[in-house]
Parts: structure tokens; C-alpha cells; sequence
């Protein structure tokens, strides 16, 4: 009885839902054409705009493949059976999954020099690399505990088939665990990136241009209160249209899996 | 300054492990960097009440059932989880300020500082996270529950605060202190409008002095401890208030 009466207002909420997706895009179009100076203002800075927001991209892609490359490893080495080569690396996971964003990326910009010299020749480390390593580190301590949390939650009994079959502990891992880890690891996988992603912003405080400084740039350039509430509306909205359809997924394929593995 | 020997001691040990923490011995840039742990620490304990009841009334609008209750927080929780609280801080400071100054002729007048902006938009962008969490908790209780509490005459309200509310607090309790644990990260943002938070005191102090790693190792230990601290208050009141045989 309660179900049938709970299931209509989700079906009201999903299209709220996809109302809300459009809003910010809508704001922002409606308003530029009701005043034109400021549509024509704000058309000339959309470029300025975008080659900011690309840097985020790029920024939060990278940062998640090097953080999920290195997380992976961690992982499976928070579960070896050698103290010397886990308790370092828990300790590491513990200490920067602890740690704010913003001081890692701190860290890694004012730690690091401005270039490092390979066989004798200045390569140029810019600041957004920098950020790169700042956001990758947390990453890493995230995905290392989704991947030992995933290999936990696969049953002892696996491993023990697995040996029964002539694998070793190694080939277990690599054929018969990760596979389903991988399944397990999605959704919260793509909670990270959606929190990296928006992370990207926090290096606007360390110089690097991307959106939020771009949009900064903008509003300073223009000196228009109306335009500064519209460059900012642009940078959530750009923002939004990114993360909310992750978000949405991993809600998606949280369902799907927890209907999965009720059964 | 405590103790002038102690703080000598110790300046000179971490120097010989090539830490440089002399400015400790100064009076003005310990005093900016000790007032910079105090501050963050002030936000912390500000922050959690303030954004734990106003999730609490997000999720009891949020599950209230009056669409004119639920749709705009929901929109609010949308926007706030898929956009950098960073954006929305900027957002709020430079244009809501500004705004509530020429309400009140001027700058000068406007009784709104830096640091009630931190505390109302992350506590704000806590609450929606919140709020999402204790959602969920309520639209785990059985219906078999709420059905008795209304057969025994309970209003909608009084199910709300004697039977989901209590229920759903346990079920969504890890969700809550995982959002707290954010809640202690998301401080730093303070930096950007100049609240002298942590982060924003030690870089006062490495501009003049270049002595970034000494001030990250404490930074970084400093927050892993309050973290550890928010982490086992959480279990210990999980432990406490969990129902034996409930399954929560």
C-alpha cells in the first residue's frame, strides 16, 4: 500500500529533476537576452570562459587517472601480508584521505620547484601539473580504500576456488578478484571524480586560470554587478551540467547493483 | 607563548631534522598561527551544530510530501552537491554581500563579515549533504513502523520527531560523520575571502619565513587528528545509540 503511494511523487521528483538540469542554462539565457549589453558582454567572454573550464577538465582527468592508477596499487598493497610494505602505505592513505584539498594543493605548489632539470635540461613545471599532484594525492588515498574495501567484500571461498584450481595468490588477484571488484568500485569510483572534479576550482587559489579564476578575471575586466552574478551563475552552471549527470549514474548503478546482489 | 626553554628545545631539535619552526619563538608570527589553529578549530564547533539542524529541517521538508516544501530544497541540495563550494562562496561574498550592503547604505554598515559567510555556506552546503543522508534513513523505516505510529494517533509531525527522526538519525549516522569529516576539509575555503583560518595564517607565516614542508607536516597532522577525533565520536555514539537486534 505504501509503496504505490510512495511511488508517485519519485515519478513528480524525476521530472523536477529534469526541469532543474535545464534551470541554470535557462537563467542564464533568459537574462542575457532580456538585456542585451550584457548578453553581447557576456558572448565576448564565453571563449575566455571555456578555455578556463577546459583547464578544469584536464585537470580533473588527470588527477583521476594518476590517482587511480596509483589508489589501485595501494590497495591491493594495504592487503599484503608484509607489515614493512602495508603499514606505510595505510598510513599514507589514512593521513591524506584526512587531508583537506586545498592544503595538499598548496603543498604540492609551493613544495615543488618551478622546473626540474631531466639530463641537464630545464623542463618548465607549471602550476596546473602542480594541482594535478595536489588533487591526485587524495584521490589515490580514496581509490585505495574503495579497491581494498572491494577485494574485501569479495568471499574468502573465491580465493580458496581459485587455489583449487592451481592459481596463484597473484593470477587470483588479476583474473578472478579485481574483474569483480571492478563492478563493485564503479559507483563510488564516480563519486570521487564528481568530488575531484569540482575540486579543480581550488586551484584558482594558487593562480592556475582555469573557470573560477577566468570568471574572476571576467567580472574585474566588465566592473558590471549584473555581469559578475552572470559569470558566476555561468561557472555553476558549467559545473552542474558536469557532475550532475555523474552523479545521476552513480545513483543508477548503485540501484542496479544493490537490486544485484539482493537476489 | 607557555614556556620560552620548551619552545627553545624543541625549535632546536626539528632544525637539526632540517625542520625550520623558529618563528614559533617570535611573539607576533606564533601569535598569528596559534590564533589560526583556534579559528579553524572555532569553525569546527560552530559548524557542526549549525549545519546538523539545518539538515534536519532540509530532510523534513525534503520528506514532507508538500511539493512546495520539497521542490526547492531539493533544487537547493542539487546545485549544492554538483557545484564547488568554493563557486558558491565566491558567489555569495562578492554578489549576496554586496547586495546586503547597499541594503544598508554601505560597506561600512554591513554587519556581515568573511567569517559568517564561511560559516553560512558551508554549513549550508554540510546541511544538504546532511539532509540527503537522513532522507534516505527515513525512507528506510518501515512502513510497517510509521503505520502503527499513525494507528496509535500520532500527526504527521509527531511521527516525524518521535519515530522517523530517531530511526533514521542511526541508520544515516556513518553518511553524517563522513559529511562532518568534510565539513573539517571545507574550512580551508575560508582561506579565499581571508578568514585567518589555519591555512591562511601559515601562509603569513611562509611568505616570510620559506618554510613550507615544517608547516604542512603540522597542517596535514592537525587535521588527521581532528578527523581521527570526529571519526571515533561518531563510532562511540553509533555504539551508543544502537538498537540490539534492530540491525542499525
Amino acid at each position: 500500500m505504501t509503496t504505490v503511494a510512495l511511488s508517485e511523487p519519485r515519478k513528480s521528483g524525476h521530472l523536477l529533476r529534469n526541469i532543474g538540469f535545464a534551470a541554470l542554462p535557462a537563467l542564464i539565457l533568459l537574462w542575457s537576452l532580456a538585456d542585451l549589453t550584457l548578453g553581447r558582454e557576456l558572448v565576448e567572454w564565453l571563449p575566455y570562459l571555456a578555455s578556463g573550464f577546459l583547464m578544469n577538465v584536464v585537470i580533473s582527468l588527470s588527477a583521476m587517472t594518476l590517482g587511480t592508477v596509483v589508489g589501485t596499487i595501494f590497495g591491493i598493497l594495504q592487503l599484503m601480508p608484509y607489515r614493512p610494505v602495508r603499514y606505510p602505505v595505510v598510513a599514507y592513505v589514512q593521513a591524506f584521505r584526512n587531508a583537506p584539498h586545498l592544503v595538499l594543493i598548496f603543498a604540492t605548489t609551493y613544495i615543488f620547484p618551478f622546473e626540474i632539470v631531466v639530463f641537464g635540461n630545464y623542463l618548465p613545471f607549471p602550476d596546473w601539473l602542480k594541482a594535478v599532484i595536489g588533487l591526485a594525492i587524495p584521490a589515490s588515498a580514496y581509490v585505495a580504500e574503495i579497491t581494498r574495501g572491494a577485494i574485501l567484500s569479495i568471499p574468502t571461498t573465491q580465493w580458496e576456488a581459485a587455489k583449487g584450481l592451481g592459481f596463484s595468490r597473484s593470477q587470483a588477484l588479476r583474473w578472478i578478484i579485481l574483474p569483480q571488484c571492478l563492478r563493485r568500485s564503479l559507483p563510488p569510483w564516480m563519486n570521487i571524480l564528481a568530488s575531484i572534479t569540482m575540486g579543480t576550482s581550488l586551484a584558482s587559489l594558487v593562480g592556475v586560470h582555469e573557470l573560477l579564476h577566468a570568471a574572476t578575471d571576467a567580472s574585474t575586466a566588465v566592473r558590471r554587478l549584473d555581469f559578475t552574478i552572470i559569470a558566476y551563475i555561468v561557472v555553476m552552471a558549467a559545473f552542474f551540467t558536469l557532475c550532475y549527470p555523474i552523479a545521476r549514474l552513480t545513483r543508477r548503478l548503485e540501484q542496479h547493483f544493490n537490486a544485484g546482489s539482493r537476489i | 607563548m607557555w614556556n620560552n626553554g620548551i619552545t627553545g628545545l624543541f625549535v632546536e631539535l626539528t632544525n637539526r631534522l632540517g625542520l625550520n619552526y623558529e618563528f614559533l619563538a617570535t611573539g607576533y608570527e606564533a601569535e598569528i598561527w596559534r590564533d589560526g589553529f583556534i579559528t579553524t578549530l572555532y569553525l569546527i564547533a560552530l559548524l557542526i551544530p549549525v549545519s546538523l539542524i539545518a539538515g534536519l529541517l532540509f530532510a523534513a521538508c525534503l520528506t514532507s510530501g508538500r511539493l512546495w516544501l520539497s521542490a526547492p530544497v531539493r533544487a537547493f541540495v542539487e546545485i549544492t552537491r554538483n557545484t564547488p563550494t568554493l563557486v558558491q562562496l565566491m558567489f555569495s561574498f562578492l554578489v549576496l554581500n554586496s547586495f546586503v550592503s547597499n541594503l544598508v547604505g554601505g560597506a561600512q554598515n554591513n554587519p556581515l563579515t568573511p567569517f559568517f559567510w564561511v560559516v553560512a555556506m558551508v554549513g549550508l552546503h554540510i546541511a544538504a549533504l546532511h539532509a540527503e543522508a537522513i532522507r534516505a534513513g527515513i525512507e528506510a523505516v518501515p512502513a510497517s513502523t510509521v503505520e502503527a505510529a499513525r494507528g496509535i494517533g500520532f500527526s504527521k509531525l509527531q511521527i516525524l520527531r518521535y519515530v522517523e527522526i530517531p530511526l533514521a538519525f542511526r541508520a544515516s549516522l556513518p553518511a553524517i560523520v563522513n559529511n562532518l569529516i568534510n565539513l573539517v576539509k571545507l574550512t580551508t575555503v575560508g582561506n579565499a575571502i581571508a578568514v585567518s583560518e589555519i591555512t591562511y595564517a601559515s601562509i603569513m607565516v611562509w611568505t616570510q619565513r620559506d618554510n613550507v614542508v615544517s608547516l604542512m607536516i603540522v597542517i596535514l597532522l592537525f587535521f588527521s587528528l581532528i578527523n581521527l577525533v570526529v571519526a571515533r565520536v561518531g563510532l562511540w555514539v553509533e555504539r551508543k545509540l544502537a538498537v540490539p537486534g534492530y540491525g542499525l
